[in-house]
């Protein structure tokens, strides 16, 4: 096990080393490089040339990376081009809206697929069952961001029940009820997105631990199903959503930019779109380098919880 | 092979005496009369064949030109002189537009699953019959690219390198292909050794022709359902980027970019919203429908798809029957 982790966080380590050296050379692969688009257009050749010079633009490649990889690593992420504001103080208070966005989704989808994937998994192709499949093929198909669209001209405009847009009311910043109500329409758009699938995988999950040979035993020798369900399979069931949700991790950061610019909501998926669009490129940078962090620290928490809720996985023996 | 055993079977039993074997149906075949079978598939291929007509004969279908402005008659209501679905704020025909996006959008999703699977095939052939550095070093790109969530990938690539159609068809699937990889490398790494693959090999085929003779074939059926699938997915993903303003550029249009029009302009007209949200959504749906009637079709392990109801339904009905 120790070794193991050694090994995977090596390896994570790598991952995210060629993702920084990916991420640089891909802006640097632009036509014309960054010079041209960092630079603004009604600026002289002359100033350009100094300005370049002073962001050290015209310094060798290599050289460029590791100072960019240095500064990074010691929490500078550099500034905007335009009004030279340091790219940390835009970036934390977005990536922290995310996260009040994402984390509500994401325990509201929890609470709500694991009970239903179990209930469906003990009444196979029921109403509820079919209910669940019609969603997931409903979900998969539906573009997000119409669904928004959609729940914003009925239930906002029409009804006028919630706010259309927005994280606050203006002048009324840091209020918890407002704050909620604001929720409410991109958090059931994200819920019904994901629910789906997690239910979806729940309830196989289920269905295949409901034929082992343990569940059998529990049933042969009297034990009452609700408690075959709920104390022999449920838990064991659980084990497989563990590495789902360390995938998903990242999917829900990055999955959230649609629903994040329909509702104007200020997270770190809609700052992307707006740097995108103002080609501030060390903004890009951060959040695509940010956004992998994420992903590869999910995946590696998964590998490790998935070892230490079941003891029978035997990591880095065997398998691959 | 069986071509070849006929004749002289036949010349030693009479046909009448040994009635002729029927020639077995090929894998293809099997999997068409599996998939007839199947409501939803069958429903999702009408569909797209529907809007695949629609796209082809936009041209003749509209009647009107997509970008045409005519302030005049901007926002109409829908069934007004011969603007089935109304205008929008310009003035253009929304049926018009609706028609021509889908020209894009369906380019776009065929598209995009053809050159993804194409390059991830490649990749995974070569990762997974030769192994080595070649393994480590594509197995390395593809953890990086799917380290990065797809959208901000493909939004990055796209603010660099500029969005118009080709380059739309260019970046998804740039950032679409490692799936297929992932799955044909496995699938390789299974097939390779196998003894046609060792006999091939005795008689002299170069590596080039066992890959693309041999086990490409034999590994097409997961590949064909994953491109089906991709078409869906791809649709999607340049309805999202357009939605944003990073994909498709005016004077083009698609149903994503009419979405982002739509939503501006949804105090006014809220139904402008639905058409091409619609259209999406069909359009995926089926193919996510065809692509799951492919997979259940191929697979030989589902002989019949019973649902256990309706087998329970069936073994009470036999076990009293024999009473």
């Amino acid at each position: 096990m120790g070794e193991y982790l050694i090994r995977r966080t090596l390896q994570s380590v790598v991952v995210l080393f060629l993702i920084s050296v990916f991420t640089f050379g891909l802006i640097h692969a632009a036509p014309g490089g960054p010079t041209q688009i960092f630079l603004s257009p009604g600026l002289s050749v002359e100033a350009g040339q100094i300005k370049a010079e002073q962001l050290g633009l015209n310094d060798p490649l290599p050289q460029q990376y590791f100072r960019w990889l240095g500064n990074i690593l010691t929490g500078d992420l550099g500034a905007t081009f335009k009004n030279n504001i340091p790219v940390g103080d835009i970036l934390w208070p977005t990536v922290k809206n995310s996260v009040i966005l994402m984390s509500v989704t994401w325990i509201l989808t929890l609470l709500i697929a694991i009970p239903w994937g179990v209930y469906n998994s003990t009444k196979e192709y029921g109403l509820s069952d079919q209910t669940a499949s019609f969603i997931s093929y409903v979900g998969f198909a539906m573009p997000t961001f119409w669904f928004g669209i959609i729940l914003q001209s009925t239930i906002s405009i029409k009804l006028d029940w919630l706010p259309l847009s927005d994280m606050y009311t203006i002048g009324k910043q840091g209020d918890i009820p407002d704050l909620l109500m604001h929720m409410v329409l991109p958090v059931s758009v994200l819920t019904l997105i994901s629910l789906a699938g997690y239910q979806k995988y729940m309830r196989s999950s289920m269905l295949e631990v409901l034929q082992q040979d343990y569940i059998r035993t529990a049933r042969a020798k009297g034990v009452k199903e609700n408690k075959v369900v709920f104390r022999h399979a449920w838990r064991n069931a659980l084990i497989p959503l563990i590495t789902l949700i360390g995938l998903d991790l990242p999917m829900l950061v990055g999955g959230a930019a649609l629903t994040e610019k329909v509702f104007n909501w200020p997270g770190m998926g809609s700052l992307f779109v707006d740097m995108a669009m103002a080609r501030e490129y060390s903004v890009l940078m951060a959040i695509t380098l940010l956004s992998a962090v994420f992903v590869v620290i999910g995946n590696l928490i998964a590998d490790i919880l998935y070892a230490a809720v079941d003891p029978r996985v035997q990591l880095g023996k065997g398998g691959k | 092979m069986s071509a070849q055993l006929q004749p002289a079977s036949n010349t030693e039993a009479p046909a009448d005496i040994v009635p002729q074997s029927e020639k077995p149906l090929g894998p293809w075949r099997l999997t068409w009369n599996k998939f007839k079978r199947n409501p939803f598939a069958m429903s999702g291929l009408v569909v797209l064949f529907l809007f695949i007509v629609a796209a082809v004969a936009a041209p003749w279908l509209s009647p009107y030109d997509p970008a045409r402005q005519d302030l005049l008659s901007a926002n109409l209501r829908p069934f007004t002189g011969d603007h089935v679905l109304g205008t929008d704020e310009l003035g253009r025909d929304i049926f018009s537009r609706i028609v021509y996006s889908g020209r894009i959008s369906l380019t776009i999703g065929f598209a995009v699953a053809a050159v993804a699977v194409i390059i991830g095939s490649i990749i995974g052939a070569i990762s997974g019959y030769f192994g080595g550095w070649a393994d480590i070093i594509f197995m390395r790109i593809v953890d990086v690219m799917n380290s990065v969530p797809t959208l901000f990938l493909n939004i990055l690539i796209g603010a660099i390198f500029g969005t118009n159609f080709l380059l739309m068809i260019m970046i998804l699937s740039l950032t679409s292909w490692m799936g297929v990889a992932r799955l044909v490398r496995g699938n390789f790494l299974q097939l390779r050794e196998m003894q046609y693959v060792e006999a091939a090999k005795s008689i002299g085929v170069s590596s080039w022709g066992i890959i693309f003779r041999h086990l490409l074939r034999n590994a097409s059926f997961p590949i064909i359902v994953n491109a089906t699938l991709m078409v869906g997915g791809a649709i999607l993903a340049e309805s999202g980027l357009s939605y944003l303003g990073l994909g498709i550029q005016p004077p083009d249009t698609s149903w994503g970019m009419m979405l982002s029009n739509a939503q501006e302009f949804m105090l006014i007209d809220p139904m402008q919203a639905v058409y091409p949200g619609v259209c999406i959504f069909l359009v995926v749906l089926s193919v996510n429908f065809i692509g799951d009637g492919i997979r259940d079709a191929m697979d030989p392990r589902q002989k019949a798809q019973l649902s256990p109801r309706r087998l329970d339904q069936w073994r009470a009905k036999f076990s009293k029957s024999t009473k």
